[in-house]
């Protein structure tokens, strides 16, 4: 498998000014294949978002690299950070973060519009991932007239609109009831089967038995990086009861 | 993106409304007014000059000033013009045509109504020649005409209910057969020995005014100069400012008249280029706002791969959009309010040199629509620059935990 993605000595540091300064993140050495499946757990306060935001090219590390797909993101600019972003980064957040003056098929173009995909070309695409999602006849809706099941189906649609290599899901399940959480968290292990890689960030350790493997932060560090499914299992009975 | 914001959107166009329609119905109001002017004016011809008693020390631009002046000045002081000066204009070689006139105040009666109103009196001989205003009917006044009169067509059909070619009308007492009437204006005219005859306060060989008609209108200032120099020596005078009257061409009546109204419109401009900058600030107000409230949105597009350009795009087209919605509200707005202001004081009246100016009718043309709408939505991106840089350079992380 070829490497996608690669966190080298990553910290982050925020300068509190009198209070001092506030390390959120420090140590991290994380390398992802293409086509895992990765669950990020943590408690609350752990440094799991601030990782997210690094890891999605929304933010950059105070120290160390961050190399996506070959390309050092602590040194590209803005405008560069946000063409990865909408080409090989697809988001998935929970509380879906749809745009509520569009409709559902808008809320789909949009990533293809950042990147002057053709009018037509991208509105085909929108309805096909739509379809996929079973919400094709939900299309025109605006996001205020979708239950929250449907919602985070159309952020998933919009996720993948440009194809990116990577999905990054940001507890994707939290604002669904079982039924429709379980019904993304599949959805997501069959686009992982189809070769995107899956980043999930989750502090819900029932979640982790769709990932292929699991880093626990704690403290801003990894304290655990399983690097397989074999190593997931006694992760779990582990990484439980050490929370506990 | 501004659905949401409905009405502080519309509060925030209606200001925009406001300045360009303040902006429109001025300048189309002026514009009116300026041709309007410039058609009267120039209906007495660029070839034509007046003299008249007094002196204004102006030269080029003293037509206004002198006209302005002319009713505060004490006629007693006044030595005025006499056949003697008639008979040396006559002598200047570029000088076509010469017409005395007197002007007075006279009881007008007509079918049971009174008016006062100026006559003036005009020598008959050359009148015809020099008067520019056409005929709706009837003739001009001629040599050996006595008991005639010629009255513009608004004394006729607006002041009086109708006084039609050949009636009599009362003038001091004195019945006066009308033998022709004007196309406008409210004017009466009649020979200038029954105007002596009839009006009180006029002299023998007196005249108010002498109108000149030149031969060669490029030849105007040199012929001014010796109307000027001839006029002074029959009167004994020496120094320029020491002289008793005054010459003035229409250029220089109109020239006067459009640097007036240009200073007015320029000033009423100014307020209404206020009441646009207050509009702009409302612009850039709602867009800080719209920026504030969307800033989570801000942060979603930038996740999911918006560039800087494409956020500030987004908020300048918002703004430009209130200028636009702006512009053409105001267009309609200025244009209907141009022409109802316009319109709506004609049959009223004598109402002073504003309302004469108002009553002359707006002009809107395409460039003042065209301009000002486009001028809206230059303000509305403008107005909406800083906003949209603002929210152009929010960080996306920041932009998303905002709630």
């Amino acid at each position: 498998m070829q490497q996608i993605l690669n966190l080298d000595n990553v910290w982050k540091v925020y300068d509190m000014n009198r209070a001092g300064y506030l390390v959120v993140l420090k140590e991290i050495d994380i390398a992802v294949m293409q086509g895992e499946f990765i669950a990020i757990t943590g408690p609350s306060g752990s440094g799991k978002s601030t990782m997210m935001n690094i890891v999605g090219a929304l933010d950059i590390p105070s120290w160390g690299r961050v190399n996506l797909k070959g390309r050092d993101v602590s040194d590209m600019s803005e405008s560069e950070l946000a063409e990865l972003r909408s080409k090989s980064i697809g988001f998935i957040f929970q509380k879906f973060n749809l745009i509520p003056t569009l409709t559902a098929l808008q809320n789909v173009m949009l990533p293809m519009e950042f990147i002057d995909a053709p009018e037509r070309e991208a509105k085909e695409r929108a309805q096909k991932l739509l379809d996929m999602l079973g919400l094709g006849d939900r299309s025109h809706h605006k996001p205020g007239e979708l239950s929250g099941g449907q919602q985070q189906r159309v952020a998933i649609a919009r996720s993948l609109s440009n194809d990116p290599e990577i999905i990054l899901a940001d507890e994707p399940t939290g604002n669904l009831d079982s039924k429709t959480g379980s019904f993304v968290l599949e959805f997501l292990q069959k686009l992982n089967k189809e070769g995107k890689t899956i980043i999930l960030i989750t502090h819900d350790l029932e979640l982790i038995k769709y990932a292929t493997r699991i880093i626990h932060i704690l403290d801003g560090k990894v304290e655990k990086d399983t690097g397989s499914k074999n190593i997931q299992r006694s992760f779990v009975k582990g990484g439980l009861k050490n929370e506990k | 993106m501004l659905t949401n914001s409905k009405l502080r959107s519309w509060l925030t166009i209606i200001g925009i409304i406001i300045g360009i329609g303040a902006v429109i119905a001025i300048m189309a109001i002026s514009e009116g007014a300026q041709v309007s002017l410039e058609a009267s004016l120039g209906g007495l011809g660029a070839d034509i000059m007046t003299i008249t008693p007094g002196y204004s020390t102006a030269s080029t631009r003293g037509g206004m000033r002198r006209l302005l002046e002319s009713t505060s000045l004490d006629d007693e002081d006044q030595e005025n013009l006499t056949k003697k000066d008639i008979t040396v204009l006559k002598s200047i070689g570029n000088i076509k045509y010469v017409v005395g006139r007197v002007t007075e105040s006279a009881d007008i009666d007509y079918d049971g109504k009174s008016i006062t109103r100026t006559v003036t009196g005009v020598e008959t001989e050359d009148w015809h020649n020099i008067v520019i205003d056409e005929l709706s009917q009837g003739r001009y006044l001629q040599k050996g005409d006595v008991n005639s009169v010629v009255i513009g067509d608004k004394l006729a059909n607006e002041i009086f209910d109708g006084i039609e070619l050949n009636r009599f009308i009362e003038i001091e007492g004195k019945q006066f057969k009308v033998i022709g009437i004007l196309t406008e204006g409210s004017d009466i005219y009649m020979p200038i020995d029954r105007a002596r005859d009839i009006l009180e306060d006029v002299g023998d060989e007196e005249f108010d005014s002498i109108n000149v008609q030149v031969s060669d209108p490029t030849m105007s200032e040199e012929t001014m100069e010796e109307i000027i120099d001839r006029l002074m020596m029959l009167r004994g005078i020496l120094k320029e400012d020491e002289r008793d009257f005054t010459v003035t061409s229409m250029q220089d009546v109109q020239a006067s008249i459009n640097e007036m109204m240009e200073t007015m419109t320029l000033f009423l401009s100014a307020i209404a280029a206020i009441s646009l900058l207050v509009g702009a600030v409302g612009i850039s107000n709602t867009m800080f706002t719209s920026v504030l409230e969307k800033t989570n949105e801000i942060g979603i597009m930038k996740a999911i791969g918006a560039k800087n350009k494409d956020i500030m795009r987004i908020f300048l087209f918002n703004s430009g959009m209130i200028g636009f919605v702006g512009g053409i509200g105001g267009v309609i707005v200025g244009s209907l309010a141009a022409m109802l202001i316009g319109g709506s004081s004609s049959g009223t009246a004598s109402r002073g040199v504003t309302g004469s100016l108002l009553n002359s009718g707006a002009i809107i043309t395409w460039e003042l629509i065209v301009g000002a709408f486009l001028f809206s939505i230059i303000i509305g991106m403008i107005a909406g620059a800083i906003p949209a840089y603002r929210a152009s350079r929010l960080k996306p992380v920041d932009a998303l935990r905002y709630e």
